[in-house]
């Protein structure tokens, strides 16, 4: 089964095969996305983006199958939950015609069209990250289609976007996107109806973190999170304001009286996603 | 030798495919498996130490420029992991057919926490040590289950690429 080998040429290759990962992992590390090693990188997500795209046209309703399969008990409930969810925005769409004329009067008359809708690149998710610790997707368009770096990622549509995350790696051909329940990711956050800010910090697979709220804010269940648009010294944030990132779950008072801390369910199954706008932002102000 | 080659090129790139595509759906509360984990595992266990190591590396790399990450931790973790249980499977003289089964569950266990350990270090993850313990544990529990299926397959292919010998007495 096992075939012997010299011990001392076994050594000797393992001791290569770890220097050169070493040597790698500095040089990576050193010279980081303008380096030769993240070049090869965007190679290697161009070369794979056809074949993900290939596998993932004829996987996908076997992976929804089994995903459908895991998912089948708490199926009932969900379908109970949104029954009632329903019958809430049916109400809340009856009021919509009035809602959006003041709205869209409003945004005409700050100026603030171009930042809420800017155009958009429209992309098929083609993958799913590798790695259990990163929570990331693969689009299948990238700079050739005029995706960069840090770009909004959005799904829905431009008008009514709900945020997804933001891109992190750019090839040819496709982008690597790093989802907002990823634990690397930030969010600048606004809660919808008592207007406070906070900071929305990815989870892993669970609800997201908004940390930094004000003590003692009333806060409603359900209550809309949108992201909150800032400038620092004519330079905008990674994320246009108003950009849906979810509800409100829980409330839990920090451990000192300086914050309080909301969970936030996002607002979109992540393991569903199929179509994505990448939002074509600029970042330099004016 | 060519033949080799392209069979573990092939295995490589089918890894990594299924993984980033059918696997990353179906997952163990919430957790995916590591099947590079699996195939360099299973290649160290019938090959032994030195070929684990070199397709723990390459597959390994390949895996690490898929990712938007500081390159060459999986390598690293791989190569140590390959070299390791294809030494110990030099001692293990058990006959017992879920041996391998047994190897991967633990070898990943131990590879996904030493990845753990080195990204750490280099200050890319930032996990809670439960959390860290959870995914090792529940990747390990996976790759484990998957192992019957994947073991006879993997078998299959490395033993129909291995170079022919001519023993001559």
């Amino acid at each position: 089964m096992v075939t012997r080998q010299r011990p001392r040429s076994t050594r000797l290759l393992v001791v290569v095969l770890v220097s050169i990962s070493l040597a790698v992992i500095t040089l990576d590390y050193r010279e980081g996305q303008d380096g030769p090693l993240a070049g090869l990188g965007r190679i290697a997500l161009a070369a794979m983006a056809p074949l993900q795209k290939a596998v993932t046209t004829v996987t996908r309703p076997i992976g929804d199958f089994f995903s459908g399969l895991v998912h089948l008990p708490s199926l009932e409930d969900e379908n109970r939950r949104l029954q009632v969810e329903n019958d809430e925005l049916r109400s809340v769409i009856a009021r919509q015609p009035d809602l959006r004329n003041q709205v869209q009067e409003l945004a005409d008359l700050l100026g603030l069209k171009e930042s809420l809708a800017p155009s958009s690149v429209p992309a098929i998710v083609i993958a799913n990250g590798l790695s259990n610790f990163r929570y990331t997707i693969t689009i299948d368009q990238g700079s050739a289609a005029g995706v960069e770096l840090d770009q909004p990622v959005v799904t829905g549509s431009a008008e009514a976007p709900i945020l997804i995350g933001r891109v992190v790696a750019v090839s040819l051909v496709s982008a690597e996107v790093q989802l907002i329940i990823d634990r690397n990711s930030a969010v600048a956050g606004r809660l919808s109806i008592s207007h406070q800010t906070g900071l929305v910090e990815g989870q892993g697979e669970g609800d997201l973190r908004m940390s930094l709220v004000v003590p003692g804010t009333t806060i409603e269940g359900n209550e809309t999170v949108v992201t909150q648009g800032y400038e620092v010294n004519g330079q905008r944030g990674l994320y246009p304001p108003g950009l849906v990132i979810g509800q409100v779950s829980q409330v839990i008072p920090g451990a000192s009286d300086l914050q309080e801390f909301v969970t936030v369910r996002p607002a979109v199954d992540f393991a569903a996603l199929e179509f994505v706008l990448v939002l074509q932002t600029q970042r330099a102000g004016g | 030798m060519l033949r080799r080659t392209l069979a573990l090129t092939g295995v490589i790139v089918t890894c990594l495919l299924l993984q980033s595509t059918v696997f990353s759906q179906v997952k163990l509360l919430g957790v995916r498996p590591e099947l590079m984990y699996i195939v360099t595992i299973v290649l160290a266990i019938l090959e032994g130490p030195g070929e684990g190591a070199a397709v723990g590396f390459a597959g390994g790399m390949a895996q690490d420029f898929l990712l938007d990450q500081p390159k060459g931790i999986t390598a690293l973790t791989l190569t140590l992991l390959g070299y390791t249980v294809g030494l110990a499977r030099q001692y293990i003289v058990s006959p017992s057919p879920i041996l391998p089964t047994m190897l991967v569950g633990v070898g990943t266990f131990a590879g996904v926490i030493f990845y753990e350990i080195v990204s750490f270090l280099l200050g890319q993850l930032d996990d809670p040590l439960t959390f860290s313990i959870r995914v090792a544990f529940l990747t390990a529990v996976y790759c484990a289950v998957l192992t019957p299926l994947v073991y006879p397959i993997l078998r299959r292919i490395f033993e129909g690429s291995r170079p022919r010998r001519v023993v001559r007495f």
